[in-house]
C-alpha cells in the first residue's frame, strides 16, 4: 500500500519538470531557427530584388532599341548565379524579350503569366525605367536556399539546444536517483527502528522468562532446603522428644536421667548450629570477631575432629610457625573447618588421611593472610561439580543426608571476614580446600577461658524482661528465676517504658524485634531517662543490629543457653 | 508609348526601325553644359541633306520625351545652320556631299548619325545591317573630342566601338 501511494509522487514531480524544461529549451531553439529563417528569407528576397534592379538597369538600352540579343547577354550574365531559377525580360507591351529557365522553369511569353514551377521560389518583378519612363519589366525567381545548407546553418543551434536539454535531463535524472536513494535510506532506517523495537520486545520477554526461570530455581532450591532442614530438624526433634518422654518416667535412675538430658542439650545445640549455618548462608549472621591464633585453634579441634570423622579417617596437622593472627568469629571458623572436614570424610568412604595445614600467604586480592589448607585423598570432584561446589543447596549427597549448605557457610563466613575460599580438585586425586583469612592488625591471641557449665555467677538483681513471644518469655523468665533474679515481664516496648517509670530495676533484658517500639528504640528512650540502667539485648535475627548497631550494648544471640545468659547478665549488672 | 520599339515578330521596315532608333539615341548621350538647352527647351534633331524617313521620323520624334524635354525635328538641305542642332542624321546626295556636311559640323557638339546604305562615310553613330537586323557602330573617340559622353549601355548594344584614347 505504501509503495502504491508513493508511485504517483515518484513519477509526478521531477520527470515532469525535466520534460517541461527540455520542451521549453526545444521551443526556444525552434523559435530562434524560425526567426532566423524569416530574416534570411527577407534578406534573400532583398538580394533577388537588387539583382532584378541591376538586370533592369542593364537591359534598358537593349529594350529601348529592341536588341533582344543584348538583353539575352545581360540575362546570361546572371545565369552564373545557380540560385536563379527563372529570368524574364519583358518589353513595354509585356512580350518576352529575353529569358532563361533552369530545370524547365521557363518564363512565360507574356509578362502577365502564367508562371510555372515557381513553387517555393523567391520572386521579384521590377520595372525597366528609361529616363523616368517604364519601358518594360524584369522578372526574377530564385530557389530558396537548399534544405541541407539551411540545416547545416541550424546544426549549431540544434546542437546547443540538445546539449542544454541533455544537461537538464541528466541533472533531473540525477536528482531523481538521489531522491530515490534517500527514500530507500529512510525506509531502511524505518526497518531498523522496527527491528530495534522487536529486539526490545524480545529482550523484555527474555528477561521475563529469565525471571520466571529464576523464580522456579528459587522455588526448587527452597524445596530442597526445606526438605533437608525438615529432615535434620525432625531427627533432632525425635531425639529431644524421646529424651523428654523418658525423663517424665518417675522410676528412672539418676545416671540415665542425666544421659537423656545430655542428649537433649546436644540435639538442641546441633539444631542451633543448623540455624546458624542458614543465617551464615544468608549472611545475616552477626559475627563476633575476636583475635584468634589459628594454629592454637586447629590444635584444639583435633580431638573433636577425631571423634566426628570416625576411626577410619586419620587426622594430621602441618602447622607453620609464625603465622599471623586473624580477626574472626571463633565459632564460625570452627564450624567452617568442621564443615570442610565432614565433606572430606564423605569423599573418603573407605577411609583415608585428612591433613590440616597452615601457612602465611600473600594474596593479590586480600593481601597478607593465613591460608588454612584442608586436604583429603578421596574421590575428588569433576569440573562440573567443582564449579557448583559453593552454590547454596547444591549437594551430591542423597536427599536428607545433607543440606547443601556446608561449603556455602564456609564461603559466606570467609567473605564476611574479608577472606576467600579456593578449591583444587580432580577426580580420583583428592580435594584441597584453602580457607584464606586476612591477618589482623592486632597481635596476640587471647584464649578465652572456658568455664564449666556448673560454675554459674552468684550475683543477682531486679530484672525487667521484655519479650513479645509468650513461649520464649516464659522460658526466659524461668531461666532468670532459676539464676536467682527477681523478674518483671513486659509484653511490648510501651509496657516496658511504663513499668520502668513506675518501678526501679537493676537492668533490662529485651528482645530486639517487636511490634511497636523495638528493643533498640526502648534502649535509647531508657538511656535518656535512666542513663545508669544497663540494657542487654537479645535477637535471633540481626538485620536491625547490623543496620543501626547496638550503641555498645551487650547482645545475647538466640538460641541461648543458661550458661550464655548467666554470663551476659552477670557482666551487665552494676558492680 | 505610341512609337513602340521594334518588335521582333512585327517585322517593321528597315527605315521604320532606324526612324524609331534615332530620337532614342538622345537618351544615352550627355551634351556639354554649354550646348544644353535651358529647362523646358526642346532638343533639336536635324536631318541634313536627303531625308529617307519622311513621316516615320516625325512620328518618332514627336512621341519622344527626354528628361522632360521634347524633340524638335528640323530638316536642313545642307550643313548651313546646323549649329543649332543637338543631334543630326547626315546623308548627302553623294558620298562626297556627306563627307562635306560632316566636316562642316566637325567643330560643333553635335551627335552625328549616318547610314551604311548611303555610303562608307561615318558619323559618330553609323547604321548597318547585320544578320537581317538594324545595328550600329559608335565612334566614341570623335564624340569625346566634341565633348559628348555616350552611355555605356548604348555602347554595349553597338556592333563595334571606336574607343577614345583615355
Amino acid at each position: 500500500m505504501k509503495l502504491l501511494a508513493r508511485l504517483p509522487e515518484r513519477w509526478s514531480n521531477a520527470p515532469l519538470a525535466i520534460v517541461g524544461a527540455v520542451a521549453l529549451l526545444l521551443l526556444a531553439g525552434i523559435g530562434v531557427i524560425i526567426q532566423n529563417e524569416a530574416a534570411y528569407r527577407e534578406l534573400q528576397a532583398q538580394q533577388i530584388r537588387v539583382q532584378a534592379e541591376i538586370l533592369s538597369a542593364s537591359v534598358t538600352a537593349a529594350l529601348d532599341f529592341g536588341d533582344s540579343a543584348a538583353a539575352q547577354e545581360a540575362v546570361d550574365a546572371i545565369r552564373v548565379n545557380r540560385e536563379i531559377r527563372t529570368v524574364g525580360v519583358y518589353s513595354g507591351n509585356n512580350a518576352l524579350v529575353a529569358g532563361y529557365g533552369r530545370d524547365g522553369a521557363a518564363p512565360p511569353q507574356n509578362q502577365r503569366g502564367p508562371y510555372l514551377g515557381v513553387g517555393s521560389a523567391v520572386t521579384s518583378t521590377v520595372p525597366v525605367l528609361s529616363r523616368g519612363e517604364a519601358i518594360g519589366s524584369v522578372y526574377l525567381a530564385a530557389d530558396p536556399e537548399p534544405l541541407s545548407r539551411r540545416l547545416s546553418r541550424y546544426v549549431v543551434i540544434a546542437l546547443m539546444v540538445s546539449l542544454a536539454s541533455l544537461v537538464v535531463a541528466v541533472l533531473g535524472l540525477t536528482q531523481n536517483t538521489l531522491r530515490r536513494v534517500n527514500r530507500q535510506l529512510a525506509e531502511r532506517a524505518d526497518a531498523l527502528a522496527r527491528m530495534n523495537e522487536e529486539l526490545k520486545v524480545q529482550v523484555s520477554e527474555r528477561t521475563k522468562a529469565e525471571d520466571q526461570l529464576r523464580q522456579a530455581h528459587k522455588m526448587q532450591a527452597l524445596g530442597q532446603l526445606t526438605g533437608g532442614i525438615a529432615h535434620d530438624f525432625n531427627n533432632l526433634l525425635t531425639v529431644i522428644q524421646g529424651s523428654a518422654d523418658m525423663l517424665r518416667r518417675p522410676e528412672l535412675k539418676d545416671d540415665k536421667r542425666l544421659r537423656f538430658a545430655e542428649a537433649i542439650v546436644q540435639a538442641s545445640s546441633r539444631a542451633a548450629a543448623l540455624t546458624g549455618q542458614l543465617l551464615a548462608f544468608a549472611r545475616r549472621q552477626p559475627l563476633r570477631p575476636e583475635v584468634i591464633d589459628v594454629n592454637a585453634l586447629v590444635e584444639g579441634m583435633t580431638d573433636l575432629l577425631d571423634r566426628t570423622l570416625g576411626e577410619r579417617i586419620s587426622v594430621r596437622t602441618d602447622l607453620a610457625d609464625g603465622v599471623c593472627t586473624v580477626e574472626a568469629d571463633r565459632a564460625q571458623l570452627e564450624s567452617a573447618i568442621l564443615n570442610i572436614a565432614v565433606n572430606a570424610r564423605d569423599a573418603m568412604p573407605e577411609g583415608g588421611i585428612l591433613t590440616i595445614s597452615t601457612s602465611s600467604h600473600l594474596d593479590p586480592e586480600i593481601g597478607l593472610c593465613v591460608a588454612i589448607a584442608i586436604t583429603d585423598n578421596g574421590s575428588g570432584m569433576d569440573d562440573d561439580t567443582l564449579a557448583r561446589a559453593i552454590e547454596p543447596f547444591f549437594t551430591t549427597k542423597a536427599t536428607g543426608k545433607g543440606t547443601g549448605l556446608g561449603l556455602s557457610q564456609v564461603y559466606g563466613f570467609a567473605t564476611q571476614s574479608g577472606g576467600d575460599v579456593r578449591i583444587e580438585s580432580a577426580v580420583g586425586d583428592g580435594t584441597r580446600v584453602f580457607l584464606l583469612l586476612p591477618c589482623s592488625a592486632l597481635s596476640g591471641g587471647i584464649e578465652p577461658s572456658r568455664g564449666s557449665a556448673l560454675e554459674l555467677p552468684k550475683r543477682t538483681g531486679r530484672i525487667l524482661l521484655v519479650e513479645d513471644n509468650e513461649e520464649v518469655g516464659e522460658f526466659a523468665e524461668n531461666l532468670l528465676v532459676e539464676l536467682g533474679h527477681q523478674v518483671a515481664r513486659a509484653k511490648s516496648g510501651e509496657e516496658a517504658l511504663r513499668l520502668a517509670e513506675a518501678d526501679r530495676f537493676d537492668m533490662v533484658f529485651s528482645d530486639v524485634v517487636m511490634p511497636g517500639i523495638s528493643g533498640l528504640q526502648l534502649a535509647e528512650r531508657l538511656s535518656e531517662t535512666q542513663p545508669d540502667l544497663p540494657v542487654v539485648l537479645t535477637t535471633g535475627y540481626s538485620d536491625e543490629i547490623n543496620k543501626s548497631g547496638t550503641g555498645g550494648r551487650t547482645v545475647v544471640l538466640k538460641p541461648y543457653g543458661l550458661e550464655t545468659l548467666a554470663a551476659a547478665i552477670d557482666q551487665a549488672l552494676p558492680k | 508609348m505610341a512609337s513602340a520599339p521594334a518588335s521582333l515578330r512585327a517585322q517593321p521596315t528597315e527605315q521604320a526601325v532606324k526612324a524609331a532608333f534615332i530620337p532614342k539615341f538622345a537618351r544615352y548621350v550627355e551634351w556639354p553644359a554649354a550646348a544644353m538647352p535651358g529647362p523646358r527647351q526642346p532638343l533639336v534633331l536635324c536631318v541634313i541633306g536627303r531625308d529617307p524617313f519622311g513621316q516615320l521620323l516625325d512620328r518618332a520624334a514627336s512621341s519622344e520625351t527626354i528628361g522632360g524635354r521634347s524633340v524638335t525635328l528640323r530638316r536642313l538641305p545642307s550643313a548651313d545652320g546646323g549649329e543649332g542642332c543637338h543631334f543630326a542624321f547626315v546623308q548627302g546626295a553623294t558620298g562626297a556631299d556627306t563627307t562635306r556636311y560632316l566636316l562642316a559640323l566637325r567643330n560643333q557638339p553635335i551627335l552625328t548619325i549616318t547610314d551604311g546604305r548611303a555610303g562608307p562615310q561615318r558619323g559618330m553613330i553609323h547604321f548597318t545591317i547585320s544578320s537581317g537586323r538594324v545595328r550600329f557602330f559608335i565612334d566614341e573617340a570623335t564624340a569625346a573630342q566634341r565633348g559628348l559622353v555616350i552611355s555605356s549601355r548604348l555602347l554595349a548594344l553597338a556592333l563595334g566601338v571606336r574607343q577614345r584614347r583615355s
